[in-house]
């Protein structure tokens, strides 16, 4: 991960063009060059660049002059809102329909279940962020175009960057519940005497949820680097935005510290994913 | 007698509000920002949005005024020496600092010098002046400062780059402190500055100008997106958006609610030779074969076709709106006849092949500009071997050493005149100059000198028939550039330089 980052922000091009001033003269670009470390072979900048990340210095951006550390912290707290009021609109939209659409196949909600699942997963989320922002804000003036105030703010991009997710959490609930539906643990409480609804949400359920809880690592992890562009439609001030101004301006470090940090959350976000697992699941336990 | 003062503040609270105050400043102005200023202090402010987004805050002693000329701000009048090199400054009286420090001429000479000092490399101004020189008190309310030179361009670099900022406070706070939360002498004061989200000044109760700032709240929105802003400003959530192009003036010029403002950008985009490098050596040498280049362009029909005639073609690097502009010169006509005739005088009767490089996605439409030149040329029998490459790449200094010998490219010149156009594009040494004309360099370095401005109008007429002759360049166009508002923005025009002046705008209804 290190290794890709760092090779791959230096193809993007030579931040001295960008740092310094188009009229600079030659000796400026070149103390620039020695000032930031850019004038040593890559292999060396890559060395120095590893031990500073390993022990936890995430450098300091070219262009805002300021530690890496401290910018990420800045953004973090609107990220993790959008990433979390997504996360909250895909289960309680998800979980429910998911089941349902699995108990009654066929039925009028299984097809909206299906549908949705379908939309979720082909529909691009930054066409759909520019569609709710016609629709909903230009059109219909129901919400805010744009901006992290209040509550409002946060309906449509949550809703922009929730859609994928709910859409991958419908279809695999779906499929659980079908699955666990046909368990033999199920016609023996079927045959018990158990009414459905019992059924359903004491054996099935429980049953069905639990390939969910790895999906909803998984998608975390993935709506914190998907926000990059939403953030960036929504001008939603978090981390997707810092790291788009930050591409742009060639800010090698500010680039690598910020995938390093998002790396890094999804590496915990995966270790704590596991450890739920087993608790949940006896079944991994015994493994 | 406690209880009696609390009583009398009460009641003029209560009567304050009903006195109508002549230029009482009200409303909200809201403007979008397409991305993160890179600080909101001037001193180290290097990009467009972070100068347009800091500059409320900040007067300067001269400003431009609309037509490019250099009018009073915080000196009130100055004189100019006989030999061009001593400015005195005859300051304004009674200006406060927001912090309620006094403006005078020990606070600029303090600033001056603290500025010079080379380990204080905080106000980029004084490095972009290379004639900055010594400055003297005279007396309260007068400086004089001497260049080293006769420098034609010392008041445009001060009305570009230098801001009064407050000595005491600066000293006080430490200048990691100041960065944080700046003062200045500007209409608007600091209130809030949220990086990536907004930030939010209030207009300046003590300015010196007591009919300015017109609105109460200046907030900037950063957003980054072009279809967000084009929203936003549909919705009335910003009142002001740059930077439009073609298709949001389309979507924009029925809508009740908002008006368009266009503007001639001082952009001149167009394709570079080069006489240096890999372009030594080669037919481009020949002003024939220049000129027979410039023949061969339908410039007419690349305006209309691909910026929907919004948009001029020019004759040269001095553009209608510069200082010497020669109306007598006259874009070159599409004439692809006369062209082939040139070509056969030099000596390539069957054309030549050449490689062209082109900025991917630059600019508007630019690869498409890319190949209609290409198109054109062909027409004449000129086979150009055309690579678009990213712009980082493309504005890198190994590529202008080893690409074309021809690329096209654009240069801006913002303050009225073409010099720094010229300048930069023209001067033997710098990586990005890669044609070298001894001529064009003796007429560059009379112009830098020449302080009095009808002088220096005659010689970019006279330069500008010089290369109009043996051009550099293959000259395109101008573009225009567009802007919105709401319709409740009043005394909003935008700057040829792209930054914002908002003394002036108000925000009714």
């Amino acid at each position: 991960m290190l290794v890709l980052v760092f090779f791959t922000v230096r193809l993007t091009g030579d931040p001295v063009g960008l740092m310094v001033a188009r009229n600079a003269t030659p000796e400026q670009r070149e103390a620039f060059r020695v000032a930031h470390g850019f004038d040593r072979p890559l292999a060396e900048q890559f060395i120095g660049y590893l031990g500073n990340a390993l022990g936890g210095d995430l450098g300091k951006s070219l262009r805002l002059h300021l530690p890496n550390a401290e910018l990420i912290m800045q953004r973090l707290p609107a990220t993790m809102e959008l990433a979390l009021a997504a996360l909250l609109l895909s289960l309680v939209i998800a979980v429910p329909l998911g089941i349902i659409s699995g108990v009654f196949p066929g039925s009028p909600l299984d097809l909206l279940a299906r549908l949705i699942g379908l939309a979720g997963q082909t529909i691009p989320s930054f066409w759909l962020a520019m569609i709710l922002i016609l629709v909903f804000a230009v059109n219909l003036r129901l919400f805010p175009t744009f901006g992290r105030d209040s509550l409002e703010h946060l309906v449509l991009p949550a809703v922009a960057l929730s859609v994928a997710s709910m859409g991958q959490m419908v279809r695999l609930l779906r499929s659980a519940v079908l699955e666990v539906s046909r368990e033999n643990y199920i016609r023996t409480a079927r045959s018990k005497g158990l009414s459905e609804i019992v059924i359903t949400l004491r054996h099935v359920t429980p049953n069905a949820l639990i390939p969910l809880v790895s999906v909803v690592g998984v998608n975390f992890t993935y709506m914190l680097g998907g926000s990059v562009y939403i953030e960036t439609i929504f001008a939603w001030p978090g981390l997707g935005t810092l790291l788009n101004d930050a591409i742009n301006d060639s800010d090698f470090p500010l680039v690598q510290a910020i995938t390093i940090f998002i790396a890094a959350f999804a590496i915990g976000l995966n270790l704590l994913t596991d450890i739920a697992y087993d608790l949940i699941d006896p079944r991994a336990r015994q493994r | 007698m406690r209880n009696r003062s609390c009583v009398f503040l009460f009641i003029v609270f209560l009567i304050v509000p009903l006195v109508p105050v002549r230029g009482q400043p009200s409303g909200e102005l809201v403007i979008a920002l397409p991305n993160d200023p890179t600080g909101i202090y001037i001193g180290n402010a290097s990009d467009v949005t972070a100068i347009s987004a800091t500059r409320p805050l900040y007067d300067g002693l001269v400003v431009y005024g609309a037509d490019g000329s250099i009018q009073p701000g915080l000196a009130e009048s100055w004189d100019i020496s006989e030999d061009g090199r001593t400015y005195t400054f005859h300051l304004r009286e009674g200006v406060k600092f927001h912090n309620g420090e006094d403006f005078n001429a020990h606070a600029v000479s303090t600033i001056w010098e603290y500025g010079m000092t080379p380990t204080n490399q905080w106000l980029s101004y004084y490095d972009s002046v290379a004639s900055a020189g010594d400055i003297v008190v005279i007396d309260d309310y007068t400086v004089e400062i001497t260049t080293s030179e006769p420098d034609a361009f010392f008041l445009s670099e001060m009305a570009n780059g230098w801001f009064a900022i407050p000595p005491a406070y600066l000293a006080e706070v430490g200048l990691e402190a100041f960065e944080a939360a700046p003062v200045g002498t500007g209409p608007f004061m600091l209130e809030n500055w949220a990086p990536g989200d907004r930030i939010v000044m209030r207009a300046f109760a003590d300015y010196w100008n007591p009919e300015q700032p017109k609105v109460e709240r200046l907030t900037f929105r950063i957003i980054p997106d072009a279809t967000t802003r084009m929203a936003a400003i549909q919705t009335g959530e910003v009142d002001i958006v740059t930077r439009l192009n073609t298709d949001d003036v389309a979507l924009l010029e029925f809508n009740p609610d908002v008006k368009i403002v266009s503007y001639p950008n001082d952009r001149v985009y167009y394709v570079a030779f080069k006489n240096i490098g890999n372009g030594a050596g080669t037919p481009l040498e020949d002003k024939l074969v220049r000129q027979a280049l410039n023949l061969a362009v339908d410039r007419e029909g690349l305006v209309a076709a691909l910026f929907s005639g919004y948009g001029q073609t020019v004759s040269g690097f001095v553009i209608p709106s510069n200082l010497g502009f020669d109306p007598s010169l006259q874009p070159y006509p599409h004439d692809p006849q006369r062209a082939r005739e040139l070509l056969a005088e030099a000596g390539y009767p069957e054309g030549f092949a050449i490689g062209m490089s082109c900025p991917a996605d630059a600019y508007t439409n630019i690869n498409e500009v890319c190949l209609s030149v290409q198109r054109d040329l062909d027409g004449i029998g000129v086979d150009v071997d055309l690579e678009f490459k990213t712009t980082n790449a493309f504005w890198s200094e190994a590529h202008y050493a080893t690409t074309g010998p021809m690329y096209v490219d654009s240069w801006s010149s913002p303050n009225g005149e073409a010099f720094w156009r010229l300048e930069g594009s023209l001067t033997p040494g710098y990586y990005y100059s890669t044609w070298t004309d001894p001529v064009i360099v003796d007429y560059l370095g009379q112009i830098a000198q020449a302080v009095d401005r009808e002088e220096r109008a005659a010689l970019y007429a006279e330069l500008s028939h010089y290369m109009y002759d043996d051009p550099p360049y293959i000259y395109l166009y101008v573009l225009n550039l567009f802007e919105a508002t709401t319709k409740r923005v009043t005394g909003y025009q935008p700057l040829p330089n792209e930054t914002f002046y908002l003394n002036e705008v108000g925000v009714g209804g």
